[in-house]
């Protein structure tokens, strides 16, 4: 069976060369790939969008239709993970504090803890202590990445960069303040519930701009409607329409991308973890 | 308002998905009616668009963003989507309707996430079916896999197992299906499926083509589990929980059958797949082995939902085989069982969830005595079953008849022996069920043990049982689903006539 599986794979791998031969050649302007469709988005971009990154104008306008989905699959990615691996907290017995002015370990039962208290830190079981060095660099760090996060969002009608790729580097922005610090402590900034539902409310950005225009009367996803609410002109709203939809993904990825991590770094319990 | 129809079905349920995993978070009872009004709001739709279809006989255009052709992306509902269309939005609103207290009962604290991923799915098949776009299929084929490996994978405890092997296979079709379309591109330099059918005749003879259509479709079969690849179905299927297999188990495979047609039809044309290629005859050939093989399969079940998958990929052999006869019967046949069969799946499947939920149990045994206990329950199923044996006027029996005219027409008679020896193990099979629910008497069960122990209390005496039907909100639509299959039947000639004759190219045969 083995031999078997390992032959099918060799068969396709072999296809799929002879068959690639033949390509036409690679970055060949005479393709048909380079013939037939680009020639018009590489010309009217400009005049149909008003947005000189025509990357952006094909993924977020005349192909937005197939990113409000992708971005509904990346929600989809996060409800999944939560679906299958939250579970409730079990009712813990005993818990361990740290007295921090002396050091001493003190053991709880229950969960008598004064809340909010500065002197007293939980210790897990995979507890280690804050590193001094790293939880501070960790702090300083943090806001640049986040405000680099928000140039990457609001750049993308010019330069490489949108709503996926700035609600990456959001996402991780809280991802490495999660690992510097603990779980507990991102949890504590940036519950499950508000991960939850900025996710949902990202793709509601996106598919609710598309739905607006329906209201206007035209058709889905055309942004060239909302002219009268985005200011501008038809042109204008288009490339404001993309903006919008843009910061749309990138909450969505940011907060699928929180939900995810806490769910898979603390196997659903979301008590204990990295 | 008419011209907003064909984004109106899909904008409706993605909308009301994300509202409904919202609203889990305040309230554990919203979300489940949010979804109930979506599916019916979507199913709404797309029985105006039938009618509208219908009446104008033209396919109604919608251009996504406002883009034309290829640029943009353009849905298409013509008359096979239109009807499949309908199929996938009734079956999914029946089922979540009938499911209930079982969701009740299984999501406690996730009724959101559940209820939204369900709706994500259906809307994932409705746009898979109302794509012009060969690129967009994906996108929402994806959508469809994700949240479908979600619901599967919180069934039973060997479900999360089960769920891991659908995935690797389900990926491995999907990724087949995009490099196919990758290779479509190079060659065209095009995504538009309408554009795609014009270009295809003049590439007739382009290896990257042939590549591209072999690789989408081997992709597809991997994803409708047609016979060497079959393996994922069973365990992913009958591991599931009920609410869950409800959906998937009747639209899954129904739909992946419906984009082969509109592959092999639309997008590479019926000259392309069946005259120009000379592989008609190895597919039928393929799907005569599924047939034996899923038939012999199930013979060999002693748990029923286990039984019913592998009755789906026999039927999955039924559809395939018939579409690759080529001819105008086969085709007819192979769509009219796409509509038929997801309603014998449905039935069967909402039976089996009525089974578990009273008995607690999946195994045949667990059937005894049940035509007395609950008769309704086992009117409906006894019609369903016989509508997947082939007994008129079910409407199992009528796209049979036209798959075993198909057969006989092409003269491929393996076919048609295939489908004639598959009929009679299903009623082998079916029979048994019957004889140990009728026949057998009860097990030692509580209502015995209550009956000779305190007798003051007791409403029941020895020997004699009252009726424990299942609860209304379950019976209803479960025989809904059944009655439909007697007006499919009864139908099934004007569904032909009004409906799949226009969905074949007229050069078709």
């Amino acid at each position: 069976m083995k031999i078997l599986g390992k032959l099918t794979i060799l068969l396709c791998g072999v296809l799929l060369m002879v068959f690639a031969m033949e390509f036409p050649n690679w970055g060949d302007p005479e393709s048909p790939a380079s013939t037939h469709l680009s020639p018009y988005f590489i010309q009217h971009t400009m005049e149909d969008t008003a947005v000189p990154n025509i990357v952006t104008s094909v993924l977020a306008d005349y192909r937005g239709y197939d990113t409000m989905f992708e971005t509904t699959v990346i929600l989809t990615a996060g409800l999944a993970c939560f679906l299958l691996l939250r579970i409730e907290r079990k009712k813990i017995p005993h818990r361990y504090y740290r007295h921090e002015p002396t050091g001493v370990t003190l053991r709880m039962e229950g969960e008598k803890y004064p809340k909010n208290s500065a002197v007293f830190q939980r210790m897990d079981a995979n507890w280690v202590p804050y590193d001094f060095v790293i939880s501070r660099t960790c702090r300083l760090i943090i806001p640049f990445i986040q405000i680099f996060a928000l140039y990457v969002v609001a750049h993308g009608h010019h330069s490489p960069g949108g709503g996926f790729q700035g609600g990456v580097i959001m996402g991780a922005s809280v991802i490495l303040f999660a690992i510097s610090h603990n779980l507990r402590t991102s949890i504590k900034n940036f519950s499950e519930k508000t991960a939850a539902l900025f996710s949902v409310t990202g793709v509601f950005i996106y598919a609710g701009t598309g739905a607006l225009c329906l209201l206007f009367g035209e058709v889905f996803l055309n942004y060239s409607a909302l002219a009268p609410i985005l200011g501008g002109d038809r042109v204008m709203a288009r490339s404001h329409g993309i903006l919008v939809v843009e910061i749309g993904v990138a909450v969505a990825v940011t907060a699928v991308m929180i939900w995810i991590y806490y769910n898979l770094s603390s196997a659903g319990k979301q008590d204990e973890g990295l | 308002m008419t011209r907003h129809l064909p984004a109106l079905i899909i904008v409706i349920p993605l909308l009301s998905a994300l509202v409904t995993s919202g609203s889990g978070w305040f309230n554990q009872k919203a979300p489940f009616r949010i979804a109930v009004s979506a599916l019916l709001l979507s199913l709404l739709c797309a029985v105006l668009m039938l009618i509208q279809v219908v009446t104008t006989g033209i396919a109604m255009e919608y251009r996504m963003a406002g883009w034309a052709g290829p640029m943009g992306i353009v849905y298409v509902i013509d008359h096979l989507s239109a009807i499949v269309l309908v199929v996938i939005t009734s079956v999914s609103c029946l089922n979540l309707v009938a499911q209930r207290k079982n969701i009740h009962a299984e999501f406690k604290d996730k009724q959101g996430a559940f209820n939204a991923l369900y709706v994500l799915f259906t809307a994932g098949l409705i746009g898979m079916t109302a794509t012009g776009d060969a690129f967009n299929l994906y996108v929402l084929l994806e959508i469809v896999s994700l949240s479908g490996y979600a619901l599967i994978g919180l069934g039973n405890t060997r479900a999360p197992l089960a769920t891991l092997n659908y995935l690797f296979l389900g990926t491995i079709g999907a990724t087949f299906y995009l490099l196919g379309v990758g290779y479509l591109y190079i060659a065209t330099g095009t995504l538009n499926m309408a554009e795609l059918t014009t270009m295809i005749p003049k590439l007739m003879d382009s290896g990257v083509i042939l590549f591209a259509f072999i690789i989408c479709v081997t992709g597809l079969f991997v994803k409708m589990a047609l016979f060497p690849v079959h393996g994922w179905l069973p365990d992913a299927y009958s591991q599931a929980t009920p609410a869950a297999a409800g959906l998937i188990a009747p639209l899954t495979t129904k739909v992946t059958v419906y984009i082969l047609i509109r592959i092999c039809m639309t997008v590479f044309t019926p000259e392309y797949t069946f005259d120009h290629l000379d592989i008609s005859g190895f597919i039928v050939l393929v799907a005569v082995v599924t047939i034996v093989f899923g038939s012999l399969s199930a013979l060999a079940q002693k748990n029923v939902k286990k039984m019913l998958t592998y009755i789906i990929i026999a039927e999955v052999g039924y559809m395939v085989g018939g579409f690759f006869l080529g001819n105008r019967l086969g085709i007819s046949g192979a769509i009219l069982h796409i509509i038929n069969d997801a309603a014998m799946t449905l039935a069967l499947f909402l039976a089996a969830g009525i089974f578990i939920w009273k008995t607690g149990g999946e195994s045949r045994s667990d059937l005894k005595g049940l035509f007395a206990k609950m008769p309704f329950t086992m009117a409906g199923f006894v019609l369903a079953a016989l509508s997947v044996v082939g007994v008129p006027p079910t409407c199992g029996f009528f796209s049979k008849w036209y798959l075993i005219s198909g057969g006989v027409q092409a003269g491929n008679y393996l076919f048609v022996a295939a489908l004639i020896f598959s009929s009679l193990v299903n009623a082998v099979l079916f029979f048994r069920l019957f004889e140990i629910a009728y026949f057998e008497p009860f097990g030692e069960d509580e209502d015995h043990a209550h009956g000779h122990g305190n007798s003051h209390g007791s409403h029941h005496h020895v020997g004699a049982l009252a009726i424990k039907e299942a609860p209304l909100d379950m019976l209803v639509p479960f025989l809904a689903a059944c009655m439909a299959l007697i007006v499919l039947g009864l139908y099934s000639g004007t569904i032909i006539t009004n409906i799949i004759q226009f969905a074949i190219p007229t050069g078709v045969i």
